[in-house]
């Protein structure tokens, strides 16, 4: 059969024309601008005149940056490696269930994470406040001092770290059941019948075969959490949000509440750029410990 | 034949009646931030105008958060022209506004239009509203922060005076005296106190500074010549009382007021919007006999901070004002301020001093009670960086947490204070 090319390439132009006038429109100009802006020193709203890179010089002498990079970092630490195992140590314990009750389990995993980040945070401030808690009524009940969670510097980000985990895991959860129903049946059957015990079979079977899922969840949950910014902002109202800031709070507070939007686009531009190194770096070792299993 | 010619003549009068009607009417975009009890009053106030305008102006309001939304979404708004026509601004942040270049200059012309003269107003809420000699809004009210007590507390305890108002409120041992015969008597927390809120204790703290004759900004110097001990003294005080077990730690601002409506804490550092609060639970029954009065004297003199409530109206950019739209917009404001004695029972002092002089605004309690404090107001310095949920608020209050709960020693918070503003 004839095929005219040049109508297929037509069409296949206004089919894919919408969507690249929207991407282009509301991700790559605002990209190309927030570059710009970065070279700036213009506030929030107008422009500014030239400084080369002085916002980003500056970068290099401020203690609040290296705070929330610093904090960045910690709360990584604290979500993604925990985060992903404990997900799928709940897996693991799902899928070993039947029928209808799996179902329920699963939903009572799943259900925090259709929550919205408002309703996450009311839920946590109603249980931890300091005041009016409920968790201090229990800690009250068994004589040790409360613990201003939220208010204080030490507690602050693994507190938000394990709401998080609690948020999140739902995903995570999903998509490693997701995988471990992929893997045959006839694998396990055979592994039984050469008398494997239950944690070399998951050592030498359901982790290697798992492992594309594994290697999902990670880099997903490393992306989202180095973007931290919702509960971070939301469990510091009214608290101490210097001490608890990150990148994205920090870029906030640049452009909204100091009016300095040329630095907050410095920190923007540091912040897509560590995701992009971060991102590619780990997926590259990921492979790498792929191949050398095989 | 006759009959119908008249309704034909009336139909046409009605007609041409309601399209001027509809043209004259004109609609004054506004947003506001008030979001408590007080904008509860405000919208009440709102409608009043309206029904008292009828066909003519018509008010159509927006209330936004408090705080950086409000304000960041005045600043974008005004940057592409699609600003309110008027809107609520606090007076604190009048200066960051005329250096951002987004509210429109109040003219002598504009305020002999409104009927208002700078002499109705207390000079230094005037003041506040003026920068570089120019006029940037007209001042609605004066909200300071008040001490609200519990007179069943402190009766029990025997620190109601004959006048039922606390006892001790000359001095800090006095105070801090008060403060101990409560904890004696079983109250739990003496001093409801925002703990947890830097930003808030920023105004307790100011005020503890000026009792002591110091400023927070000299020339261009944060914190210049002796102003850090100063602040230092006003932190430990305030550390003293939580190391005692006088005041509620790390406590936020929700929790605060209910430890207090609770009977939990005896005294509360408050706004004075929270007197709304108070009136409509008394009104219920559900509250103790209760009062508010100035805040004690724990240093050389008499000093409360204050903000104001302003109008301002946004400089849009790209987009002028029409002639007729700003008259209408004049007349909102000139209305509100001279209405302004139904917002004081939001608890804040109207700004405009023919209405305070009243025999009904002298009667009403509990403002009549801390509206002497006017005399010994202190307003936020005059600075781009200042105002609420401003920069200068934003350094200060991050110290405040850890010092006020005692992490952190006063004199450690100071240096690092200083060092901060000094290198905004």
């Amino acid at each position: 059969m004839l095929r005219n090319f040049r109508t297929e390439r037509l069409v296949a132009l206004v089919l894919v024309a919408p969507f690249l006038a929207i991407y282009l429109l509301t991700f790559v100009y605002p990209t190309v601008q927030m570059f710009r802006i970065s070279f700036t020193d213009a506030p929030l709203i107008g422009t500014g005149r030239w400084v080369g890179l002085d916002n980003y010089l500056r970068l290099d002498n401020d203690p609040m940056f290296r705070r929330a990079l610093w904090n960045t970092a910690y709360f990584v630490l604290m979500t993604v490696v925990p985060g992903t195992l404990i997900a799928l140590l709940i897996a693991l314990g799902v899928s070993r269930l039947k029928g209808r009750f799996q179902s329920i389990v699963l939903a009572l995993f799943f259900l925090p994470y259709i929550l919205p980040v408002s309703v996450v945070y009311l839920i946590w401030d109603w249980t931890l406040n300091f005041q009016f808690g409920i968790a201090m009524h229990v800690l009250d009940w068994l004589g040790i001092p409360r613990v201003p969670v939220f208010k204080s510097r030490l507690w602050f980000l693994p507190a938000v770290a394990g709401v998080t985990i609690w948020w999140t895991a739902g995903f995570s959860i999903l998509l490693f059941l997701a995988g471990l129903r992929s893997i045959p049946a006839e694998i396990y059957e055979a592994a039984a019948l050469d008398n494997s015990t239950r944690w070399t079979t998951f050592r030498r079977i359901t982790w290697p075969l798992l492992w594309p899922i594994t290697s999902l969840v990670f880099t997903i949950q490393l992306i989202l959490q180095l973007k931290i910014f919702d509960q971070v902002y939301l469990f510091s109202i009214g608290g101490r949000p210097n001490d608890n800031m990150v990148l994205v709070y920090y870029v906030f507070q640049k452009a909204f509440q100091q009016n300095q939007g040329g630095r907050a686009a410095a920190v923007a531009v540091t912040l897509f750029v560590l995701v992009v190194v971060v991102s590619v770096l780990q997926f590259q070792l990921l492979r790498f410990a792929e191949r050398r299993r095989r | 034949m006759n009959f119908r010619r008249m309704m034909a003549v009336a139909m046409v009068a009605a007609g041409g009646f309601w399209s001027v009607a509809a043209q004259a009417e004109e609609t004054v975009a506004w947003w506001d931030f008030l979001g408590g009890g007080d904008g509860v009053r405000m919208k009440q106030m709102i409608s009043d105008f309206n029904a008292a305008h009828a066909g003519k102006i018509k008010i159509d309001a927006t209330t936004l958060e408090w705080g950086t939304p409000f304000y960041a979404k005045v600043q974008t708004s005004a940057g592409v022209g699609e600003a309110p026509d008027v809107m609520t601004y606090h007076a604190s942040r009048i200066p960051l506004a005329v250096s951002q270049d987004i509210l429109e200059e109040i003219t002598a012309d504009d305020m002999s239009k409104m009927g208002l003269s700078a002499s109705d107003f207390a000079q230094t809420t005037m003041d506040a509203v003026t920068v570089d000699g120019k006029q940037y809004a007209v001042p609605l009210d004066t909200h300071p922060i008040v001490l609200y007590y519990n007179r069943d507390l402190l009766k029990k305890a025997g620190v109601l005076g004959a006048d039922g108002r606390p006892m001790g409120m000359k001095n800090k041992e006095e105070f801090t005296a008060t403060l101990q015969k409560l904890k004696d008597a079983g109250v739990e927390f003496p001093l409801g106190s925002v703990t947890a809120d830097g930003n808030f204790m920023y105004r307790t703290i100011y005020s503890l500074v000026c009792q002591q004759g110091g400023e927070l900004l000299t020339g261009n110097e944060f914190l210049a010549g002796d102003n850090p001990e100063k602040l230092e003294k006003a932190l430990a005080v305030l550390q003293g009382w939580t190391k005692a077990g006088l005041q509620s730690t790390y406590t936020d601002y929700p929790a605060t007021v209910a430890l207090f409506t609770s009977g939990k804490a005896a005294m509360m550092i408050n706004g004075v919007w929270e007197v709304p609060t108070m009136t409509d639970l008394a009104k219920q029954g559900k509250l103790f006999d209760w009062g508010a009065v100035e805040i004690p004297v724990i240093f050389d003199k008499p000093c409360t901070y204050a903000d104001s409530h302003s109008f301002a109206i946004p400089k849009n950019k790209g987009k002028g004002i029409s002639p007729q739209k700003r008259a209408a917009v004049l007349e909102v404001i000139s209305w509100m301020d001279k209405h302004s004695l139904f917002w004081a029972t939001a608890g804040h002092i109207p700004a405009y001093k023919p209405v305070t002089e009243t025999a009904e605004y002298k009667a009403m309690e509990p403002n009549a009670t801390y509206s002497p404090l006017t005399a010994n107001m202190i307003f936020d310095p005059k600075s781009p960086k200042a105002g609420v949920a401003g920069p200068i608020f934003d350094i200060m209050s991050n110290y405040f947490v850890p010092t006020l709960n005692g992490e952190m020693d006063p004199g450690e918070a100071v240096k690092s204070i200083k060092e901060e503003l000094n290198s905004m």
